[in-house]
């Protein structure tokens, strides 16, 4: 397939810009989800920055016939991805948020390309999910497995019987087209896939290469990457900061965006 | 009357409580960090645990199993999160004994005075038996998911066997209807060629639907007219129109751009089905076919496609039933009317492809109106370009030029026709490679567009011809072909064919190479080579000469004739008759692709063979009849040894007729018999 033009781009990722300010802050979603992970994050940037958006191919409202599972088969694919998206909107000197596995994906778009990112923001990162060889990742390859598994069962259960539930969502008029179109329609082999990439891969090596400021925000319980995983990466990361926010599960940006807010801002201004 | 009031007594004293123990659903109640702080007894009796086990203890996420957990923390709580609620999740939870049953959830979120005090509230649903027939269901499926595909597989294969006996019943009702026959066999012989016809486009049918229904076929992106894609249409058909006494005609809306990107192959395999379901289910009256254009901007262009007819028109309840495959309106109108019933289902796949799907408004015995609209590429400008140098030229240039059309397709002759009219430029045409070479020994032309498989005399023979005239001023030969370039490079470039256009090929294509060689008119003919190619001509050229070498050998005929050159010249002119017969027979067994054709053409040419030695072809002749043996073999391959068998035939029979027997038996050798 050529290589799109910026215009396909920025409708492959659904890429939204939005901001009074002129210093890009790119949130990227991690997997399970889409750009709305951010919603209630993101407005506490408006005023001071470009924030940029998007959904990775294959989740959200990105254009799912880019998808193909060459590209896809590694991290480096959605890499490429967001510096074509920084390239499009010809970005410098940005801040890239990256949350879960695209704490991952950031860690690889700023190994291709340093010169353009100025920081770089992990919530809730892990380099490698299952545990090998003394290195404590927090799962067995059974266990995601199971995952599979789990998305197998409730894709019967849950495509064909969440659209109509969600599409028809009249009481929450402020949830907007961007939410019936959402998770709905995620194709579910993409989704498998996709859990595949995410959990099997094992990006320790790339940690090691990074040079860019890096902050990791870790939060107190999360079964999905644990305090001794946020500590790895910590470890391994030149230039690091890290922070344990007051937040359980994997998800602070949905479950405590206060905080999350709070440790990005504040890492910001230290660093400026 | 005392049971009656006990239980009225019950049910004024269930308390909200007991409601929420008792009920045959599970209930909890979790904070936004997953913590349960409440839940009803009948959970907790599925779960087996105690209630301060559970209470302020275990995490909601905590009941699932690991694969669970994790969709919970990535999918699950995210989707609560985002839109307020989640109904019906699939969970397999976890008892306190380790043993798991499948459970829908439904969860509701309350919000806090901050996120951080959201409460969730869920029920939960055992449906393990559910869960059973859900499991053998999915079975099921894919069971018939095999099955489909086997059946499919097996259709594509049977109806790729039919094809190849089949060809040769239309190629022998062919050469049938050549020979001479009285007026009853011909009329036999007119309905074994149209029965065989029949039966050939339901097997293609079959064929094409297999490929669709296995997601084989994938739109193609090229530039094309629609205004010559619709007339050269109209064309076809206008002859069958007029014989049944129907007007046939054309609207288009003339905001239409000339050109669009996109597949015009599909587009007129939809048409020329609807148009001919038309034609077939009209016997007075008109049919349209309106071309609206509905919207356009800088990048997609969408158009309406409308086949209006006013012929017999289909009942409503047959109105969804049309769509199916083997599906007609009535079992009758097969008998009738014919055709397969798989057209309209092709055409509405085609059109999935697409995105779009055919519409249909119908009324008995007044018409029917078929629709469908198709959103296509605005064609792009760096097309364009080619066009603009073309426009560019001198009117002068374009007076002198002449161009001259080989092709024996009407359909063919009529489409490039139009579009040199279009462009001014003056042409001639010719139905086959002689009348080709009559014509360029009569006309100067400058370019000479030659189509390469005709019949009498094809491409490759009429350019080479047309090479040997050595005319002063030396036309640019373009070949017209569908094979691929590759196929036929060395070819092209052995009987001095400049260029190549591939074959469909749409305006843009066309004007691109005629523009170039038209402006390059006074170098011509001048094909630059890379120095590999160049290698490669000449790796050819010894073969070539090492082959005709090789072709036969006529000493083992001097010897048998014990050198009397009147016998001599007898039998080398009747092994060269023998061998033009060889040569048709070889012919017929490949376009019939009959292996056992070629297997009796090599028994049938032993002796000839063996008196001239001419090892070469027979060689040629296996390596034939073992590609047409192999189903699988590749098509190209095969043609290109076809090809080359060909040009060994041509090789011996013109070899032979030039034999010059005076330095095969010298004269004064026969003075002293």
């Amino acid at each position: 397939m050529s290589t799109p033009n910026n215009q396909e781009v920025l409708k492959r990722n659904n890429v939204s810009v939005k901001g009074k300010g002129n210093r890009p802050i790119i949130f990227a979603h991690g997997y399970g989800c889409d750009q709305n992970m951010w919603r209630y994050v993101f407005p506490a940037f408006l005023d001071d920055y470009k924030v940029i958006l998007f959904d990775h191919v294959g989740a959200g409202n990105s254009e799912e016939s880019y998808y193909n599972k060459e590209k896809y088969d590694s991290l480096q694919g959605y890499a490429d991805d967001i510096l074509e998206i920084c390239h499009a909107l010809d970005l410098k000197d940005v801040i890239l948020v990256g949350h879960s596995v695209s704490a991952m994906i950031a860690v690889l778009a700023a190994n291709s390309n340093p010169a353009i990112f100025s920081n770089i923001i992990m919530v809730g990162p892990s380099p490698c999910y299952i545990n090998n060889n003394g290195y404590k990742g927090g799962f067995e390859q059974e266990d995601i497995e199971q995952l599979i598994e789990a998305l197998e069962s409730n894709y019967l259960g849950w495509a064909s019987q969440m659209a109509p539930v969600i599409m028809g969502n009249e009481e929450k008029p402020e949830l907007g087209e961007e939410l019936t179109n959402s998770f709905c329609r995620t194709n579910p082999e993409i989704a498998k896939h996709f859990a595949r990439v995410t959990f099997y891969g094992d990006n320790r090596d790339d940690l090691k290469k990074l040079k860019t400021p890096t902050l990791i925000i870790q939060c107190q319980q999360d079964v999905i990457a644990p305090l001794e995983v946020g500590e790895y990466v910590y470890n391994n990361t030149e230039n690091s900061s890290f922070r344990i926010i007051n937040a359980t599960g994997h998800c602070p940006n949905l479950s405590a965006p206060e905080a999350t807010i709070e440790a990005i801002k504040t890492y910001l201004e230290e660093a400026d | 009357m005392e049971n009656i009031e006990k239980n009225s007594n019950l049910k004024v004293h269930e308390s909200a409580e007991e409601l929420y123990h008792e009920a045959p659903c599970g209930y909890i109640s979790f904070t936004n960090t997953g913590i349960i702080y409440n839940l009803n007894a009948t959970l907790l009796n599925w779960l087996g645990y105690k209630r301060e086990e559970i209470i302020d203890v275990v995490k909601v996420q905590d009941l699932f199993t690991i694969g669970g957990k994790i969709f919970f923390e990535t999918h699950f709580f995210p989707l609560i999160r985002i839109q307020g609620f989640a109904n019906e999740i699939n969970f397999e939870i976890r008892k306190k004994d380790r043993t798991t049953f499948p459970a829908l959830i439904n969860v509701k979120e309350i919000k806090g005075s901050t996120i951080e005090n959201n409460i969730y509230l869920a029920t939960i649903f055992d449906i393990a038996d559910r869960k059973k027939y859900e499991q053998e269901l999915l079975k099921s499926k894919q069971r018939a998911e095999k099955a489909t595909r086997a059946k499919a597989d097996f259709l594509a294969t049977i109806s790729h066997e039919i094809r190849t006996p089949l060809n040769a019943i239309l190629g022998i009702g062919n050469l049938l209807s050549n020979t001479s026959l009285n007026a009853r066999q011909r009329e036999y012989t007119e309905i074994l060629k149209i029965s065989s016809g029949n039966l050939l486009s339901l097997v293609n049918n079959l064929l094409d639907l297999s490929k669709l229904e296995a997601q084989q076929m994938k739109l193609e992106k090229k530039s094309f007219s629609i205004q010559t894609l619709i007339d050269s249409l109209i064309h076809t058909f206008e002859l069958k129109c007029k014989e049944k006494g129907v007007e046939l005609s054309a609207e288009l809306d003339s905001d239409i751009p000339d050109y669009v990107t996109g597949d015009p192959i599909k587009l007129n395999q939809v048409l020329t089905n609807l148009i001919g379901n038309a034609i077939k289910f009209t016997s007075e009256g008109y049919i349209r076919l309106v071309v609206h254009l509905m919207e356009i901007d800088s990048n997609y262009i969408d158009l309406e496609f409308r086949v209006i007819d006013t012929g017999i028109g289909i009942p409503k309840d047959k109105l969804d039933t049309i769509f199916q495959e083997f599906s007609q309106a009535s079992y009758d109108t097969n008998l009738e009317i014919g055709g397969t019933g798989l057209g309209l289902s092709i055409s509405q796949k085609l059109l999935e492809l697409h995105d779009s799907k055919i519409s249909v408004k119908s009324q008995t015995g007044i018409g029917s109106e078929f629709s469908f609209q198709i959103q296509y590429k605005v064609y792009d400008s760096a097309n364009a370009k080619a066009r603009q140098i073309f426009e560019h030229l001198d009117s002068d240039d374009l007076d002198s030029v002449r161009v001259l059309v080989v092709e024996d397709n009407p359909v063919n002759i009529f489409i490039i026709s139009e579009y040199l009219k279009e462009w001014q430029i003056k042409f001639d045409t010719a139905r086959n490679g002689k009348k080709a070479i009559e014509a360029v020994k009569s006309t100067k032309y400058n370019v000479i567009l030659m189509d390469l498989n005709m019949p009498i005399l094809n491409g490759f023979d009429a350019a080479l011809e047309i090479r040997n005239l050595k005319l002063k001023d030396q036309p640019a030969i373009l070949a017209l072909s569908a094979t691929s370039r590759e196929n036929v490079q060395s070819q092209l470039d052995r009987v001095g064919i400049n260029d190549f256009i591939s074959k469909p090929f749409g305006p843009d294509d066309l004007y691109k190479v005629l523009s170039h060689y038209i402006k390059t008119r006074p170098n011509m003919p001048i094909t630059i080579r890379s120095e590999e190619e160049l290698q490669d001509s000449a790796d050819l050229a010894c073969n070539n000469t090492a082959s005709s070498e090789k072709s036969f050998d006529l000493s083992r005929f001097v010897k048998m004739t014990l050198n009397k050159p009147e016998f001599l010249r007898k039998f080398v002119l009747n092994t060269a008759e023998s061998f033009k017969d060889y040569l048709n027979d070889f012919r017929i067994a490949t376009d019939q692709k009959k292996p056992d054709g070629i297997a009796d053409l090599i028994h049938k040419s032993t002796m000839s063979v063996y008196y001239i030695q001419s090892n070469k072809i027979v060689e040629l002749l296996r390596e034939c009849q073992e590609l047409l043996e192999n189903k699988d073999c590749d098509q190209a391959d095969l043609q290109i040894k076809i090809n080359k068998t060909e040009e060994e035939f041509k090789r011996i029979i013109d070899g032979l007729n030039e034999t010059d027997f005076d330095v095969l038996i010298p004269s004064d050798n026969s003075d002293h018999k």
